[in-house]
């Protein structure tokens, strides 16, 4: 998963939680102001009314009977009850509860202040009554807005904060798409200073940069090494080859010395082939070669067969083709393709019996494109299988196998691996072996 | 044909020198840069063989000087045993005429400067005639026994061409395979493919004329009889 989406996923459950914890708090909390909101406002009504009876008198509302006013829709009420002088009624302090109290004929839940005190020598109890209904549409009302600007709040903050993360993550992603991805060589890394004013990405470009550099010139080391070994190895091969050449022109030279030299030349060859070989895999493991073609299988199989009907014809050997259908590398060597598919055909005609067959088939495949090529030759045991592509490693493949998988074959898998394709064998003993190519 | 080589390493300098003397070309040396930079200005050559690693220079900008002096129409052979990949691309690139890695075959570096010479020429048809009526049409790739078509294979038709290039010469299987065969890398030099196609050969031009003008040498390979 990305930062940037795992962020995002953080946040919005951050936010959920939130939310979450928002719903379990609130209620309580508002229930909680609602409710001293409601008190207060009685104990300012007690206080206005005991004000206008300091003002009027006690009998301007209570002659005898208890006095009491509803407003119409009996949300509020005041009481105003005149106790007996016995049975120990005292003046107390405002108490404020809930109780249920009888207005007209319905029986409602009512918060109720009461106060007990004298006026005119005689006790009175004052009651003020909210309806709870009342105070629960409070109640919910700021609830329910409560919540609402919580969820819009946590949403919003939700967007800006993933813009702001994808903002700020923006180096980040260039970087992993313009210095990362598809650079499969240090030449083909872009060493342009990232534009960036955070420091942990201006850090992480930096080292990245520093850590290619290094392995450039380690790698341009080696190309040089290569180079020069390379001159140093061929070029007494190459003086030796033209002597050996000359001398075989030399009409005085006896027969016994010329079976020497063609003997020497012989050895020379052996070699100059092991040398070329090595320096041909390290040249494609250098990244020497470029891959800038697309070349289609079918055209190299061609050449490849063309190149050696001869030896087919000679053999008495069948060639099946099917490639159905062809495949197209989109990046590709077609020099070093031919040298691959070469190396197998030859390889499947060297080992084959006389007048047998090879198999070349193509097919697409779940993980690719599968290239294989099977021989009716006398097969591989199973115990060589396993070092067939080791560089330099001889063995008799069978009785009358002719020498020469020592070097055919690491150059195939070198080959095959330059073009990120897989080269494996299978081989039944007496029946015949198949190398296929499992292109991605 | 007057040839410059241009070769620090003695021993090879001195064994393609004695190669190309007797195949009566004119030869020149240089074991610089700075000496083959001055006989380029001074001389005019018809081939020059170039080494990559001189003393004193890359033989690459020696390939840019010449091939900015208008008066030097010399072909240029590369010959170099640096694995570098890309000097053969930078060198045909600057005008190179053929490019042969090293080691090389002293009769595929002569077969080279004879095609360069051919195209240079513009010999737009080129027939090599042997063995009492036979034609081999080199550009046309076919042959033919007075008005007859002979059909060969590729491979056997580059042979044939081969042995007649090199007429009276030894050539031994290895020089052959190494012609027929040399873009690839092969290891087993015991192959008998060259004594197939000889075989193969002689069958098919028995049919027409005695096939013996080319020759088996015992143990060694094969030589085309020059005519007499």
């Amino acid at each position: 998963m990305r930062l940037e989406a795992k962020l995002a996923l953080f946040n919005a459950l951050s936010k959920l939680l939130l939310v979450l914890l928002g719903a379990v708090v609130i209620p309580p909390i508002v229930s909680r102001v609602a409710v001293s909101h409601t008190d207060q406002r009685l104990h300012e009504k007690r206080t206005e009314v005991l004000q206008l009876i300091r003002r009027d008198g006690i009998s301007t509302f209570v002659q005898g009977e208890a006095y009491a006013d509803y407003n119409i829709l009996k949300q509020e009420y005041i009481t105003l009850t005149p106790l007996p002088p016995e049975g120990g009624h005292h003046p107390h302090p405002p108490r404020i509860f809930d109780e249920p109290r009888q207005v007209d004929n319905q029986v409602e839940d009512f918060r109720i202040l009461s106060q007990q005190f004298t006026s005119g020598g005689r006790n009175y109890r004052l009651e003020i009554g909210s309806s709870l209904a009342t105070v629960e549409l409070l109640t919910d009302t700021l609830r329910r807005m409560a919540l609402w600007v919580l969820v819009i709040g946590a949403l919003l903050t939700i967007f800006t904060d993933a813009a702001f993360a994808h903002y700020l993550l923006r180096p980040l992603r260039l970087l992993i798409s313009s210095k990362l991805q598809g650079v499969h060589h240090p030449s083909a890394f872009s060493y342009t200073p990232l534009e960036t004013t955070t420091t942990d990405f201006r850090r992480l470009d930096d080292s990245l940069s520093e850590t290619m550099r290094r392995v450039q010139t380690a790698f341009e080391k080696e190309r040089e090494f290569m180079s020069n070994v390379s001159h140093e190895l061929l070029t007494p091969v190459s003086i030796l080859q033209s002597r050996f050449e000359n001398m075989l022109q030399d009409p005085t030279l006896g027969h016994a010395h010329s079976l020497k030299i063609v003997d020497s030349q012989k050895t020379l060859y052996r070699l100059r082939n092991t040398v070329k070989t090595l320096l041909l895999i390290a040249n494609i493991e250098n990244e020497q070669y470029l891959r800038d073609e697309s070349v289609s299988l079918a055209a190299v199989l061609a050449d490849v067969t063309n190149e050696l009907e001869d030896r087919l014809a000679q053999r008495e050997i069948s060639l099946l083709e099917e490639l159905r259908p062809d495949y197209v590398l989109p990046e590709a060597n077609r020099t070093l393709l031919f040298t691959l598919l070469f190396n197998l055909v030859s390889n499947a005609i060297k080992y084959n019996r006389w007048g047998g067959s090879i198999t070349v088939q193509g097919r697409p495949e779940a993980g690719g494109y599968r290239l294989s090529v099977t021989d009716t030759g006398p097969g591989i045991a199973a115990q060589h299988l396993p070092h067939l592509f080791d560089r330099f490693r001889r063995f008799q493949a069978g009785a009358s196998a002719p020498e020469g998988y020592g070097l055919g074959l690491p150059i195939a898998k070198t080959i095959a691996e330059f073009h990120k394709a897989l080269l494996t064998v299978e081989s039944t003993e007496g029946k015949g072996t198949t190398f296929s190519l499992l292109f991605p | 044909m007057h040839v410059l080589i241009i070769e620090d390493e003695k021993s090879l300098h001195h064994e393609v020198q004695q190669f190309l003397v007797q195949s009566q070309y004119l030869v020149d040396s240089a074991y610089t840069y700075a000496e083959a930079s001055e006989k380029i200005f001074v001389n005019s050559y018809d081939f020059v063989l170039l080494d990559l690693g001189l003393p004193g220079g890359d033989g690459l900008d020696l390939l840019r000087e010449a091939r900015s002096n208008d008066r030097q129409e010399a072909s240029f052979i590369i010959l170099t045993a640096r694995g570098a990949i890309d000097d053969r691309v930078k060198g045909l690139d600057l005008g190179a005429d053929d490019y042969l890695p090293k080691p090389f075959s002293l009769l595929e570096l002569q077969s080279r400067m004879q095609a360069i010479t051919r195209r240079k020429f513009g010999l737009k048809r080129q027939e090599l005639t042997f063995g009492n009526g036979f034609q081999l049409d080199v550009t046309g790739r076919t042959l033919r026994y007075h008005d007859q078509d002979v059909a060969l294979t590729k491979k056997e038709f580059d042979l044939l061409h081969y042995l007649l290039l090199h007429k009276t010469r030894v050539l031994t299987r290895l020089q052959l395979g190494e012609h027929l065969w040399g873009n690839v890398l092969e290891d087993d030099s015991d192959s008998n493919y060259i004594d197939v196609h000889i075989k193969n050969l002689r069958k098919k031009l028995g049919q027409f004329a005695p096939a013996d003008f080319l020759e088996t040498v015992r143990g060694i390979g094969y030589r085309m009889a020059g005519d007499n």
